[in-house]
């Protein structure tokens, strides 16, 4: 087809703009998540979009899926299809002096090829945690914690923590299930979330162990499992200290026990994390701990920690706020640009946002109305003749910038 | 809920199982009927049943395996529900198989089917070279007139097969109902969720349901 038959909105598959609304929504989104993991004490890192194919592959990472190209000495890049890998491979190499536990954050784009069929984002924005150099349930609490802060403080309502451990299963499969292979088949097939195939594939086994993935609940479901299970008791105590260390915390409320949750990948090897919210169909967080990746760069080291997906977070916001109140903070100014400059430099000075018109006062209650500001303000003897949008009130303000403030 | 040959044994597996699904029996022209207990159920063509669990318009759903191998969802497969019973087999007509033969002159079977990826994942598994053509309507005319070597197709009884002269090569897969569950609903709804599994289970077990 001939590009230039094409609409201009059209965009390649998988990609998407954000249009100020939306753009908004989402800035809010990641302001309240790096102010929780600031607040935490997780410090923000940056990888480059770019890197060796090379670096995956030593974490072996599908790059099936990953955008790929080539710098001009024939090496091949990936646009980054995760953040963890690149941050666990700075952490392991760059901050290897660092004296204590490391804790780090990121927010950013990640990368993968759209699929036929499945329409998904080929650029997604992920933000999230590592807390490097500490194992125990200390550390895997710590991050649950941050994880449920951060969603609570991005405004997502309802979610719920469901927590696995990879130890556990690990214990409990080597223990019971002799042939390597069988063990395989069957964490492959919890990974795939198919219950009927492990179900298929444990035939025969303590019906204990048939019944693994579908554990779900409180603690309980550890002591039973320690006692039927003793080589797996070690494990069991380690989560299930966890466990204690988040029932006095914030998130003990969303917290759901689920042996099911096991991964494919081999670097799992401890608590596995995965969060949903109403109004997302998929995750809106992932994570767990993986002391087996740092090896891959170096040193072998502790690590936990998660990833939030910003677009279900975003429709998880949106679910928790309904169709709410969506006028913006802010005065349409009419004759900002005039004689009310020094108006309009007083209320920025205070923190509301100005549109300054030179315009009539029909423009600016027009604009107002299609952008959301919520004042329209029109010069009226010495003060304003201000409209408040969201209340339908009109107010005759002698001094805007004193007046505006004091009702937010 | 899947229309079609699986809703029968859909409605009595899940009225054993204690569900009330009296509004099902006689839902008129509706494609959404709420239970007096506030359930809300969806009846919708089988294929489609995978897409509404997935994007969570439903929280669970009934669909035969035959449709998750095809559409590879990602939802929980949760129970093997044992009715439906049916296979995915390779077919072609009768006397010596001609996929050999046709491998030898071409290089290449050609295989009619409704369900590619199945034929796909079979074929690929066997490291034989095949072109899939897919088609829409009765897949055993293919192998009549000649249009592929052979067909993927769903077979219950073979009854169809053998009255069209073909004959049953390989079976693919088994296939029977399951019980799917779409992801978050099954972590944000595991208490409920549990309890229908809990309550289906012993349904299942007992092999009442044909």
């Amino acid at each position: 087809m001939n590009p230039l038959e094409r609409s201009p909105e059209r965009l390649p598959t998988g990609a998407r703009d954000a249009l100020p609304g939306e753009a908004a929504e989402l800035r809010r989104a990641e302001d309240a998540l790096r102010r929780t993991l600031r607040l935490y004490g997780y410090r923000e890192l940056r990888t480059p979009i770019i890197e060796y194919a090379g670096a995956f592959e030593r974490a072996s990472r599908d790059l099936d899926e990953a955008y790929r190209l080539f710098d001009a000495d024939g090496s091949v890049l990936v646009l980054r299809p995760d953040l963890t890998i690149p941050a666990a491979r700075l952490i392991a190499t760059r901050m290897a002096g660092h004296p204590g536990a490391v804790r780090a954050s990121y927010t950013g784009s990640a990368f993968r090829l759209p699929q036929p069929g499945r329409p998904r984002l080929s650029e997604y924005r992920q933000a999230g945690a590592e807390l490097v150099g500490v194992s125990g349930p200390a550390a895997d609490a710590e991050i649950v914690e941050l994880l449920a802060a951060c969603l609570t403080e991005a405004g997502v309502a309802g979610h719920r923590i469901a927590l696995g451990d990879q130890a556990v299963v690990n214990a409990v499969l080597d223990a019971t299930v002799d042939d390597p292979e069988r063990r395989t088949r069957l964490r492959r097939a919890a990974a795939a979330r198919d219950l009927v195939a492990w179900r298929h594939e444990a035939d025969g086994l303590d019906p204990l162990v048939a019944g693994l993935p579908t554990r779900r609940g409180g603690a309980d479901v550890l002591e039973r499992l320690a006692a039927d299970v003793p080589a797996a008791a070690d494990a069991c105590r380690r989560f299930a200290a966890t466990l204690t260390l988040l029932e006095g915390s914030s998130a003990g409320a969303a917290v759901l026990v689920d042996l099911g949750i096991v991964r494919a990948r081999s670097y799992y090897d401890g608590v596995v994390i995965e969060a949903y919210a109403p109004g997302a169909d998929v995750p809106v967080a992932r994570g767990g701990r993986y002391d087996g990746l740092s090896a891959c760069f170096g040193a072998p080291r502790a690590a936990v920690g998660f990833g939030i997906d910003l677009e279900p977070l975003h429709r998880a916001i949106v679910a928790a706020a309904g169709n709410g109140d969506a006028t913006a903070d802010g005065v349409v100014l009419v004759g900002g640009l005039g004689a009310g400059r020094a108006t309009a430099s007083a209320l920025r000075a205070r923190g509301i946002p100005v549109v300054a018109l030179d315009d009539d006062a029909s423009v600016g209650a027009a604009l107002a109305q299609a952008e959301g500001w919520r004042y329209v303000a029109v010069p009226d003897g010495a003060g304003h003749r201000v409209t408040d949008r969201a209340t339908g009130d009109e107010l005759t303000c002698a001094r805007i910038e004193e007046d505006l403030p004091s009702r937010r | 809920m899947p229309l079609g040959a699986l809703l029968g044994g859909s409605l009595d597996l899940m009225e054993r199982a204690g569900i009330d699904v009296a509004v099902l029996r006689d839902p008129g022209r509706k494609l959404a009927l709420t239970a007096p207990d506030g359930t809300v159920f969806i009846t919708t063509r089988p294929s489609d049943v995978p897409t509404y669990v997935e994007a969570g318009a439903a929280d669970i759903g009934i669909v035969g395996r035959d449709v998750l191998v095809e559409r590879d969802p990602d939802v929980y497969e949760l129970l093997d529900l044992g009715f439906g019973a049916c296979r995915m087999a390779w077919a072609t007509r009768e006397g010596d198989d001609p996929s050999d033969a046709a491998i030898e002159r071409f290089g290449v079977v050609t295989v009619a089917t409704k369900y590619p990826r199945s034929a796909d994942i079979h074929f690929s598994r066997l490291g034989r070279q095949t072109e899939v053509v897919k088609v829409n309507g009765s897949v055993e005319l293919a192998a009549l007139v000649g249009l592929a070597d052979g067909i993927v197709d769903l077979v219950a009884t073979g009854r169809t097969l053998r009255e069209n002269g073909l004959v049953e090569r390989e079976v693919i897969f088994h296939s029977s109902a399951r019980l799917i569950a779409n992801r978050a609903a099954y972590t944000l709804r595991a208490e409920e969720i549990d309890a229908v599994v809990a309550a289906m289970r012993p349904v299942v077990d007992e092999g009442v349901v044909e």
